[in-house]
């Protein structure tokens, strides 16, 4: 299997702290990193700048993950999310793993973790486009 | 699945090898090697949940163990974990092989559902009165009147014992006040951000909590109810009445969970002041040592209910506590009463020493025993509010607190007490200053231990050299080493460290929390009444009382053995007298979180869907998330072999391996197994770049086989016969089953499915850095030899990978091990062993009637793998 290239990241959380921590994390580990605070400016990159794999807190105020998830597939069916989710909405989970959701983790991650869904959910991506070449972003 | 996996890789290989085949248009090849790779990389994260769920799984079956303390957020976090993955599973599954197994999500869902209903089902409050006087009250209403009040209510109304005149405030009422002004959800709140890190923040939450409960304003409904109780109150007990505000949780006083001293009691309390230590008692539902408490104990933050008792106060001249049979020692149905001067408080917080009266059963309840100790201080009401430690004064400190006509009436409510309840009892009592009559305050299940006496075997006086310390009041027995740490203040609560030995100089109830994580502990005050003598033995927890002058004794960081039952202190660790303890209590055995990760289990772990064979192996007949699991693993596998036979996929299909000479091993290699494109039938092992299948070979290949055990008549008359039934095991006939061994590869992924001689044997290796997914599994069956002897190799085998590390499991003649979770290199280290045996193990099964034969091999297999391990080993010579 191809090794993924840089693979570009949209990290949403309206968290302060622990988005740039875990943004920084993962600049250091060679990927490019956009954040947002909120549903509203995730969508707003997912139209200008594409990213290839979005990071999506489930639990933000104004724009719920889920409705915001909904939209950026709209926007750009490509794209894959791993949303980011407390232990007690399994139930919200599988329903938007079934609605497209590339994956689910529990805060608090494990940042190894998040690197290898976040590069998982790039060759799923990469092999996606292939398959429909129409359709790539 | 090992003969489907062989079988399956034949007909794959025969196909791949099929002169005839047209070749596809190159475009065409290029659809498929996409197709494939889409697959492959859903067959990788397919097994990478795979591996998830049975990490998860064995952390479930690790709690149901009981002897570890977890709370209800693990049991949520392992199912959701669980759930996701298997859902994670099923869409991979659906990417590999789409629309072909439909109804997994069905059984999915049906499976989901029951664990929901389970994990959110909520006691509902069954009375909504928020008041209820106690003479209302009787011992079936626990869940509105919490255990403390619902049992004092049978004291009175049911046996017609003295009781003080008093009223509880119920459930329905702490259900009230935590629903106003979204005080729960706050609560709820600040628990979900402390997280899985509950240790270091409790302090922090616990403060922010009670805060919180303390400067809440009485929700209107509670403040009018309770004014209603007071006044009742006052016209029983004609006048003015000051109060003992307590405690009276739900949960509390359940039998094996005492919450001794968890919770906080107010004592003369003005009815002006009341609104302010209720709240106080409620607060106290999320004290450090409560919360730590519950979380060690199984409970659940929303089953507690922290009902309010109010009596009114019994002035006393002497209190205390009175075990209806002795707490230590089961065969002992003595009456054991503990007694001091003024309030029984001071018994409880076990500050002070206590006189000790021990009552016979027999018809003039004669008093067997009696020690009367110096009870310097006591603790009376003190005139304006609350109560105060006063001397007791010259003359008054020495005299017994009881005269024998009160220890007999003692002994005596005690027994129709414990005849009532048909358990055991725990009882505070009190002898009012105003009338002389005896109160009953409280009662509640006892716990009683196994006393052990050393047998002949244990010779003492072989370890006094060792001995620092001798006396003391065993108020847990056991025994238990660690080193020392001495706790004075409260910050030394947060520097303690598990494991160690407590030691203090008073048995207060503040030092619970470290209870839990001590060995021992050691206090140089205190006695077996106390609540931290309640807790320890509740916990299991070795504990010696009245160790003088241990503070000074002792050095923190000094090794010791507490020999609670002996009174001894040892330094060092006494290996004899440590296997002589008693075995660990399963603390949350029983508990409602416990039961509720039980009932979840129940939904997960259970494997029905055992045999591959069998007709019922379908996704119908999946009843549990390991059936789903199971059968999406067994599936997979047969996708990714069949796809190649399926598309005509020549490209796909397998080299025979060329290790200096071609060789029995067949390699289908799925993605990136091969360094380059591979043109003829044949690959070299430098070709190869599966590291895990290099790994494997380099155990296989280090060390040469010294061929087949000399073997004995009976081994050898063994196979004779099972040859005569099965043609294909007599040695010398060529079969198609003889030594065939197919690789499926990539970089990082490899199966083998191979039989050497007659067993078979499937490995299966994910390794790559990413350490959380790595995993080894490897199943080894049959032989030629009769089952008995098969069996001997299967536990052989089973004995040696055991010791590097592999979790086995043996059912019939199957072996079954697996490990996952580690680093590459210890990875790559055991799949050297997993090869080292394929080869070495051959035709073992011959000598396993033979125990020196049996030896020999052990000491020379653990002996290569060693070298092996450390590396002594280039590949060498071929198999």
């Amino acid at each position: 299997m191809e090794k993924p290239k840089k693979c570009k990241v949209l990290l949403v959380d309206d968290e302060d702290i622990f988005r740039e921590a875990t943004a920084r994390q993962l600049a250091v580990r060679g990927f490019a990193v956009q954040t947002a605070n909120c549903g509203e400016a995730a969508l707003e990159l997912v139209r200008n700048d594409p990213p290839e794999v979005v990071v999506l807190d489930q639990e933000m105020p104004g724009m719920h993950g889920s409705e915001t998830f909904i939209n950026i597939k709209r926007i750009n069916p490509l794209v894959e999310v791993i949303m980011l989710t407390g232990n007690t909405s399994v139930d919200n989970a599988i329903h938007l793993m079934q609605q497209g959701t590339f994956d689910y983790l529990m805060k608090p991650i494990n940042i190894d973790e998040l690197l290898y869904k976040i590069e998982d959910a790039h060759t799923r991506k990469q092999l996606n486009e292939k398959k429909r070449p129409d359709n790539a972003a | 699945m090992l003969k489907r996996l062989a079988d399956l890789s034949r007909k794959i290989l025969s196909l791949g090898r099929e002169p005839d085949l047209p070749a596809l248009p190159s475009e065409q090849v290029e659809a498929l090697q996409l197709t494939f790779k889409s697959r492959y990389h859903s067959f990788k994260l397919l097994l990478a949940a795979n591996t998830r769920i049975l990490e998860v799984m064995a952390d479930i079956e690790r709690a149901l163990q009981g002897n570890e303390p977890f709370s209800m957020s693990f049991v949520q976090t392992a199912s959701a974990s669980t759930s996701v993955n298997v859902f994670r599973m099923i869409k991979d599954m659906e990417n590999i092989a789409p629309g072909r197994y439909d109804a997994l999500r069905v059984r999915f869902t049906a499976i989901q559902r029951e664990i929901d209903a389970l994990l959110a089902r909520k006691k509902e409050i069954s009375d909504q009165r928020l008041v209820v006087p106690l003479s209302d009250l009787t011992s079936d209403m626990v869940d509105i009147a919490g255990g403390k009040m619902a049992n004092l209510g049978d004291v009175k109304n049911r046996l017609h014992l003295n009781v003080p005149a008093g009223f509880v405030i119920t459930a329905a009422a702490h259900e009230l006040f935590m629903n106003t002004n979204g005080l729960q959800k706050e609560v709820d709140r600040l628990f979900q951000v402390a997280g899985s890190d509950m240790d270091r923040n409790l302090d922090l939450v616990s403060s922010q909590i009670r805060q919180l409960i303390i400067s809440a304003d009485v929700p209107e409904p509670i403040y009018l109810a309770v004014v209603e109780a007071y006044q009742e109150m006052r016209r029983e007990c004609g006048g003015e009445v000051r109060m003992a505000v307590r405690s009276s949780a739900y949960g509390e006083d359940a039998e094996n969970s005492s919450f001794a001293g968890q919770y906080r009691s107010e004592l003369n309390v003005k009815f002006s002041q009341f609104f302010y230590y209720y709240k106080q008692v409620m607060a106290s539902k999320y004290s450090v040592q409560a919360i730590a408490y519950k979380q060690s104990r199984g409970f659940r933050d929303e089953d507690i209910a922290m009902c309010v008792g109010c009596l009114a106060m019994v002035e006393a001249i002497a209190g205390g506590v009175i075990y209806t049979r002795n707490p230590l020692d089961r065969r002992d149905d003595n009456i054991f009463i503990n007694a001091t001067w003024g309030l029984p408080k001071a018994v409880v917080d076990g500050d002070v020493l206590c006189d000790l009266f021990v009552v016979s059963r027999d018809d003039d309840l004669t008093i067997v025993a009696r020690e009367v100790r110096e009870k310097d201080f006591q603790i009376i009401c003190y005139e304006g509010e609350g109560c105060i430690r006063q001397e007791t004064g010259a003359g008054v400190a020495s005299q017994p607190s009881l005269t024998d006509e009160q220890i007999r009436e003692l002994a005596d409510l005690a027994i129709r007490i414990e005849q009532y309840y048909e358990t055991p009892q725990d009882i505070e009592w009190a002898v009012s200053a105003e009338d002389g009559r005896i109160y009953i305050l409280q009662s509640r299940p006892l716990q009683q231990m196994e006393l052990m006496v050393p047998g002949e075997e244990l010779d003492l006086r072989r370890y006094e050299p060792s001995l620092v310390s001798e006396g003391g009041i065993n108020a847990s027995p056991g025994v238990a080493s660690g080193n020392v740490f001495k706790v004075a203040k409260k910050v030394d609560i947060l520097q303690f460290p598990e494991g160690a030995v407590l030691v203090v100089e008073q048995a207060l109830p503040t030092w619970a929390p470290l209870v839990a994580r001590a060995a021992a502990v050691i206090s140089e005050q205190g006695g077996f009444a106390g609540h931290l003598a309640n807790v320890a033995r509740e916990f299991g927890i070795p504990a010696l009382f009245g160790v003088t002058g241990a503070m000074a004794k002792l050095n923190n960081g000094d090794r010791v053995t507490v020999a609670a039952d002996l009174g001894r202190v040892y330094l060092g660790s006494i290996a004899p007298l440590l296997e002589w303890k008693r075995p660990e209590t399963r603390l949350m055995v029983g508990s409602p979180v416990y039961e509720i990760l039980h009932e979840v289990s129940r939904h997960i772990i259970p494997l029905n869907l055992l045999d591959p064979e069998s007709r019922d192996f379908q996704p119908e007949n999946c009843r549990t998330f390991h059936d789903i699991t199971r059968f999406i693993h067994e599936k997979s596998v047969q996708e990714m072999f069949s796809f190649g036979k399926d598309h005509h996929f020549s490209e796909r299909s397998s080299k025979q391996l060329h290790y200096r000479v071609p060789m029995n091993w067949w390699i289908l290699n799925l993605d990136d197994g091969f360094v380059d494109e591979i043109k003829g039938k044949y690959v070299r092992l430098e070709e190869i770049a599966s590291v895990p299948m290099l790994a494997f070979w380099e155990g296989f290949a280090a060390i040469p086989w010294d061929g087949p055990p000399a073997m004995d008549g009976k081994g050898m008359t063994s196979i004779m016969f099972r040859s005569t039934m099965n043609t294909a095991l007599v040695p010398g006939v060529k079969s198609k089953y003889a030594d065939r061994n197919y690789f499926m590869i990539s970089k990082n992924f490899c199966t083998l499915s191979s039989r050497l001689g007659y067993h078979f044997s499937t490995m299966e290796a994910m390794v790559s850095e990413r350490s959380v997914e790595n995993y080894l599994g490897f199943k080894f069956k049959g032989g030629a030899a009769d089952f008995e002897r098969c069996l001997g190799r299967v536990h052989f085998i089973r004995e040696i990978l055991e010791r590097y590390g592999f979790r086995a499991v043996v059912n019939a003649d199957n072996l079954d091990a697996r490990m996952e979770g580690h680093e590459m290199d210890y990875m790559l280290g055991r799949l050297k062993i997993l090869g080292y045996l394929t080869l070495h193990t051959r035709q073992l099964d011959m000598i396993m009637g033979n125990t020196p034969m049996v030896n020999y091999y052990m000491t020379k297999l653990t002996r290569d793998i060693d070298s092996l391990l450390a590396g002594r080993h280039a590949c060498q010579i071929t198999a």
